[in-house]
Parts: C-alpha cells; structure tokens; sequence
C-alpha cells in the first residue's frame, strides 16, 4: 500500500496521522495487507459468506420504543462534556 | 454462609477485603477500580440499599461472590473506560445483562479490570490506563485483552471475573495466568452493556480458578435477551433444527491436531503430556487435520478489522468522551478528538478495518474472509461427526515480555491462530490450566460443538487444576499478618 492509499483511508476512517505515525502504522498495515493476501489460495468457491455464526435468519422486533425504564435519558446526557440545559454544548467551530 | 459471604457480609471484613486487594494490585496492575461497597444495580438509589424487592441475595454458589468486570462491559456507578483515554471520564449510567443476570444470582460487582483499548491486543500493554502484570512473573504480560481479569483470578484477588472474547481474549490470558478461561456459543450469553469491537465475534465470557464457579456463572448469565437481537436460546431455530448437538456431556472420542507448526518447546510438552493424560484415562484419541487452520488468523483480523472501523466510528467526541478545547471546524473536532483519544494499536485496527471494506477491495478481503469463515464452520462440524471435543493448545507461546522484544506485535497477532478458530466457529471453548513450561502456566483448549457447553466442563473437570502464584497469599493469611482479627470460618 503507497502512502496515498494510506493518507485516503486515514481520511475515510476520520483518523489523523502525523508524519511519524504515518510511517510507523503504515508498516504495520502495509505488513498485514501483505500476510492477508494468503486468503487468495483458500478454496472458497460455492460457500456463502457467514455474517452471523449460528443464526440463519433475521431477527425482528415490533416497532415500539423500547426504553429501558432503570436507564433515565439524564443519565446519559451527563456524560456530554458540556451542557446547556439538555442541550450538548460543542466547541466553538468557525 | 460461605467463605465469600463472609467476606462481603460486614463493614470490618470488606475493608480488611478493600486494603489486601489494594496492597497486591499494586504489584499486579488488575484492577482500573475497586470498591466493595457499591450496592448492585436493582438496589441502587435506595436509601437503606434496598430495592423494591428487598435486598437481592440469591442463593446458590454465586451468593454474595465478588465479581471482577473487565471495563468494556457496563456496571452502573462504575465507570466505562475500555482503557482508553478517549473514555477514561465516562460514568456509567447503566447494567449489562449479563452483569444484571449474575447480581440477581446473589454475585457482586467489586471493580473493573484493565484491558488492551476496547479489547485490540494481547498482553493489556495497549491499556492506556495501566499496566497489567503475570502474577507468575512481573516482567511478563498478563494476556489480553482480558488481562486484568485472568491475573485478577489468578492472584486470589477475586474468585470469578467477566472478561469478553472476540478472538480470544478471555482464554489467552486465562492460560497466561493458569486459570480457567470460557468462551460461551455466540449470542449464548446477551452483549448487551458490552463495547462494541467486532459485533459478529464478540461473547461475553468469565475466568475463574474452579469449573463449579464458571458454570453456575454461566447458567446465570445465558439466554436470549430482548435487548440483544444477536442472542440465542439454545433451542434457536439455526437452520438444521434444535442447535444442541445430541449425545450430552458424555465425551469419548477427543480429536487432536496433528502437524502443528511454531509450537514453543514448552506448548508443545504441555500439549503431548494432556494427549498422554486422556489416552490413560481410556478417552479414544482422533488424530483430526484443519487444513483451514492456515487462514484463521487473516480471516479473523479482516473481519474483526472491518467490524472494528464501523463500531468505533461512534467516537467523534460530540456527546461524550474526551475532546479538544478548540477547532476550526467540525472535521477537525473529530479527527482530533479521534487522534488524541486512541492509541496506536487502535488505530491500526481501525485503518485496515476501514481499507478491506473500502470499494474495490471488498470482494478480495472482506467477502473472501466470510466465506472462508464459512469453510473453517464446516471443516470443524465434519469434525465434531467424528469426535465429542476437540483439543488445541490455549496458545502457541508462553507468556512473553513486557514490549516487543520477545514478541512483536504482528507475531502476538499470529498467536490468535488456536483461539480465533472457535470465535470464528461460534462454538464454545475452554482454557484449561495444569501444565506448566519453564515456571509458567500453559493453558490446554477444549473445543465443542455450539450448545454443548456441558462436554467442556465434562472433560474440563479431569484435566485441569488452577496454579497458585507463589508470592500472592491468600486474604485470610494476609489478613492475619496485617493484624485483622477475622472470622472468615
């Protein structure tokens, strides 16, 4: 993977990288990319891909709210870094 | 009353209990919090600490047991850290189920353990918040990413901890440290209240120094949950009818590998002394071959990559989680709450996760690595026609350094090869300790069909024995040499 192709994931995944990290992290990449290439050689034609381990179908629920009446919507805002009433307050951006 | 009932039962023994975990985690590094004085979920907000049902105290084994839980699994009034600076602040205002199901069983939650960052690696080095050591040796690592709940176990510190094992990250450290290590069948035990790393792979699991504890544990915990759409009643429709396999626990036959490659010397002798072991014991031994075994670890680090870059794209540090003071723009809010917030394993997980699943590369890696997943269920399904359980070592190594120097990061990865193959199996798997290598615990693992737990405690029960760290006492006799005067019974 060239530095390009690393520098437009990076930008994909919204993950910032200095110019040390870009060269450190993009060995490791560059270093698991190549060892994934191993999958080529498996056999694989006709098998459906698995996506869940056990479960055949979908599972669905009714569409009906469901709250968790011991988990209060407060609690949850407590943890925002800033709050104006119950408003999440972000930094100025300009 | 039991031995931990009493432990718990009054102020004067909880904090003799308090002051000896304090005094030996300061050379373990297990816990990121403890404090066995909070009251469980359905009791909290109560003036006396008394539900509306009354004070919950179960009966049976789990009664008044003390519980470690690694921090990504949610405990109210504890905080929610998965060891990364992103969520060191955050309190949590909620219970996972699983969590729930063992308190309303009597247990109780007394602290969180430390972890590698939301659960990527194996030595909990990637912890940003601590460091974990070998209650063997404290130059070596615990394991990971369940680290601080195997050495937490294994140092006598607390009798059963939760951990959670997306590849192998309960019954890595479990052999690390010589305890038992379990990992449920997928959806067996619900996720809810557990932090999303590679949802398709991710169980909740538990490490403990006795099987009686692990199961009742996990008899505590299991079942389908509302609130986890990817949990399963053992009777689930899977598409081949009731998914529990016929037969029961009655194990005969046990299958094991043959031409294994990288074994460390140590695994290897622990591996061949176990087979030694359950042919005198009249168990049939099947020499079975994997010849998917090959593509287990790139299959899993795609996925579990893949599943990683979507799931931790949540943390924009908007509404929770650190962030910086200023920024330019909303872009640059997150990318740098993002950049400051995780460590560098996470990172890379993230950006390959984000690369394989990128357009164009899809079919070559993500697609490929399903489906090869599909090959690894069927390869192990035809096996399990043959034999009951299937026996591996835990791990290919011993516990390593500190660092990188022994094992580098890409080589740790490698060593996921024997544990990733039952997370991406779905089936259940046990650590067994017992054998020992140069001083150092040296886990066996069981393998089983999905649903039949009960054959891993079944064979688990004749092969393993739980190891004692040599410089970690037990509280009574700590206690006692602290001056507490206790009747512990």
């Amino acid at each position: 993977m060239n530095e390009d192709e690393l520098r437009v994931t990076a930008d994909l995944a919204e993950i910032e990288l200095t110019d040390e990290e870009l060269a450190s992290l993009g060995a490791a990449v560059e270093q698991l990319v190549s060892y994934f290439e191993i999958m080529a050689e498996a056999d694989v034609d006709g098998l459906e891909p698995t996506t869940h381990a056990l479960l055949r179908r979908n599972r669905i629920r009714a569409d009906e709210p469901a709250m968790d009446p011991e988990t209060d919507a407060d609690d949850l805002l407590e943890n925002a870094p800033e709050l104006e009433d119950r408003f999440i307050v972000i930094p100025n951006v300009l | 009353m039991s031995y931990w009932n009493r432990v718990l039962g009054a102020p004067h023994t909880r904090e003799a209990y308090a002051a000896f975990v304090r005094a030996q985690d300061e050379r373990l590094g297990a816990f990121l919090e403890f404090d066995p004085e909070r009251r469980n979920t359905a009791d909290r907000g109560t003036e006396d600490g008394r539900g509306a049902g009354g004070h919950r105290r179960g009966v049976g084994l789990l009664a008044g047991l003390p519980v470690a839980v690694k921090d990504n699994i949610a405990v109210a009034g504890f905080r929610l850290t998965c060891g990364s600076r992103f969520l060191e602040a955050l309190r949590c205002p909620y219970t996972a189920t699983a969590v729930r199901r063992l308190e309303a069983a009597g247990a109780r939650v007394v602290g969180k353990t430390n972890l590698d960052e939301f659960g990527m690696g194996s030595s909990t080095d990637n912890s940003a918040l601590g460091v974990t050591n070998n209650p063997y040796d404290h130059a070596r690592v615990a394991g990971g990413s369940s680290g601080g709940s195997a050495a937490a176990v294994a140092a006598g510190l607390v009798p059963l901890a939760l951990g959670s094992d997306t590849g192998g990250s309960v019954r890595q450290p479990a052999s690390f440290c010589g305890v038992y290590g379990f990992k449920p069948t997928y959806g067996a035990v619900s996720r809810y209240g557990l932090v999303a790393f590679a949802s398709s792979l991710d169980v909740v699991g538990a490490c403990a120094r006795d099987l009686d504890t692990l199961e009742a544990a996990f008899a505590a915990m299991r079942g389908l949950d509302e609130r986890d759409h990817s949990s399963l009643a053992p009777e689930a429709d899977t598409g081949a009818g009731s998914a529990v396999p016929a037969g029961g626990a009655e194990v005969r036959a046990v299958g094991v590998l043959t031409g294994l490659e990288g074994l460390a010397p140590g695994v290897q002798a622990a591996y061949a002394s176990t087979i030694a072991k359950l042919r005198g014991r009249g168990y049939e031994l099947r020499e079975i071959s994997l010849n998917t075994l090959q593509y287990v670890v790139p299959a899993y680090y795609t996925i579990a990559t893949a599943e990683a870059s979507a799931n931790l794209a949540r943390y924009n540090g908007v509404r929770y989680g650190a962030r910086p003071e200023m920024a330019d723009n909303p872009d640059e809010l997150v990318r740098t709450a993002r950049d400051e917030g995780f460590g560098p394993e996470v990172k890379l997980r993230i950006l390959l996760g984000t690369y394989v699943l990128r357009s164009g590369f899809q079919d070559q890696y993500y697609l490929r690595a399903q489906r090869i997943r599909t090959a690894i269920r069927n390869e192990l399904n035809r096996a399990f026609e043959q034999v009951q359980v299937i026996l591996t070592p835990t791990v290919p190594v011993l516990p390593f350094a500190h660092g990188e120097g022994e094992l580098t990061a890409f080589e740790q990865k490698l060593a996921d090869q024997f544990t990733a193959t039952a997370s991406l199996a779905g089936i259940p798997a046990l650590s067994v300790p017992g054998e020992w290598a140069d001083g150092l615990p040296v886990g066996m693992q069981l393998l089983a069909p999905a649903f039949a737990e009960n054959r891993l405690w079944a064979l688990g029960r004749e092969l393993g024995e739980a190891g004692t760290p040599p410089d970690y006492p037990a509280f009574p006799e700590w206690a006692a040499s602290a001056g507490y005067r206790l009747d512990l019974g």
